[in-house]
């Protein structure tokens, strides 16, 4: 899955990026994966919301909002949610 | 004069309907809808911000309090038709505001919104928002265009707080509803416990 470059967001508050083409995402996947590795998870169906410094939100149709104002923390985070979307579901 | 409850949300507009109010010699208290996690710090500081301005100006003290919305929004994602997630979150919001003048013994209840700005400030989706409630709205900007607006927030001071950087309300749904029916919206509202929902936001009121 690819994305276009993350960016800062037009109120300049934090840093989002899109997928390059339209996506549905099966976020109750993405969850779990997600608490498995040890993340807490908000899900609000449409979207999920990973508190933490910075926190992260990445909605169904892909778009991920990291609110932070630091580029570098922003990327990191950006690349960890890429890994977890990513990642192989385990069995079971 | 009378008692007022403004909902204040950090934006451009809700300082602008403050100050108008209470140049007209009322009082007011402000309550700010803390929207976190669908955003973030920010407009909380700026509302800070507004009502010391607006205090300076006006030579009176202006209460804060705030009131947690996140959990709402989450419970309305999870439970009723994203389209008309801003009109649920809006009639929240006057609820919310009517139950803290019930507190402070006001009488009215006031907004920035201005005709047609955004998907909830359509008539017919600001008619479906306004019913949740009994007391009269008062809505000073309702004919004002945003160049209007923004020219009195910079007259005021609040212009340059309300646009620092911040986070947009990441609730707001890719495509909202412009137009509503109330019975819509009160099927929407069966589907949650409203009055649940509401008792645990007051009782987390924090006077600032």
């Amino acid at each position: 899955m690819s994305y276009r470059a993350l960016q800062l967001c037009s109120s300049g508050g934090a840093y989002e990026a899109l997928p390059d083409r339209p996506v549905q995402l099966d976020l109750a996947d993405v969850r779990g994966r997600a608490e498995r590795a040890g993340r807490k998870v908000v899900d609000a169906r449409v979207m999920l919301i990973l508190p933490g410094e910075p926190e992260v939100t990445l909605t169904r149709g892909g778009k991920i909002v990291v609110k932070t104002r630091d580029a570098e923390a922003a990327q990191r985070s950006f690349q960890a949610m890429i890994s977890l979307i990513e990642s192989p579901t385990s069995p079971g | 004069m009378t008692k007022g409850i403004v909902l204040m949300s950090g934006g451009i507009d809700s300082p602008v309907a403050a100050d108008m109010v209470l140049s007209r010699g009322h009082d007011l208290v402000a309550v700010h809808m803390d929207n976190r996690p669908f955003t973030d710090e920010t407009p909380l500081e700026k509302v800070r911000d507004h009502l010391q301005l607006l205090e300076a100006r006006h030579g009176r003290r202006l209460p804060l309090y705030v009131l947690p919305h996140g959990k709402t929004q989450v419970t309305l994602m999870r439970n009723t038709d994203r389209h008309v997630g801003c009109i649920l979150c809006r009639r929240f919001m006057w609820r919310s505001a009517e139950k803290m003048a019930e507190r402070e013994g006001a009488s009215f209840l006031v907004t920035g919104e201005a005709l047609g700005q955004v998907a909830s400030q359509t008539l017919s989706n600001m008619r479906s928002a306004t019913v949740a409630v009994r007391l009269p709205i008062v809505r000073p900007l309702i004919g004002f265009d945003k160049h209007e607006i923004e020219a009195r927030a910079k007259e005021l001071g609040t212009y340059a707080v309300s646009t620092r950087p911040g986070l947009c309300c990441q609730a707001v749904p890719d495509r909202p509803a412009t137009r509503s029916r109330l019975l819509q919206i009160q099927g929407e509202e069966e589907k949650i416990d409203v009055d649940r929902i509401l008792e645990e936001v007051v009782r987390h009121a924090e006077l600032l």
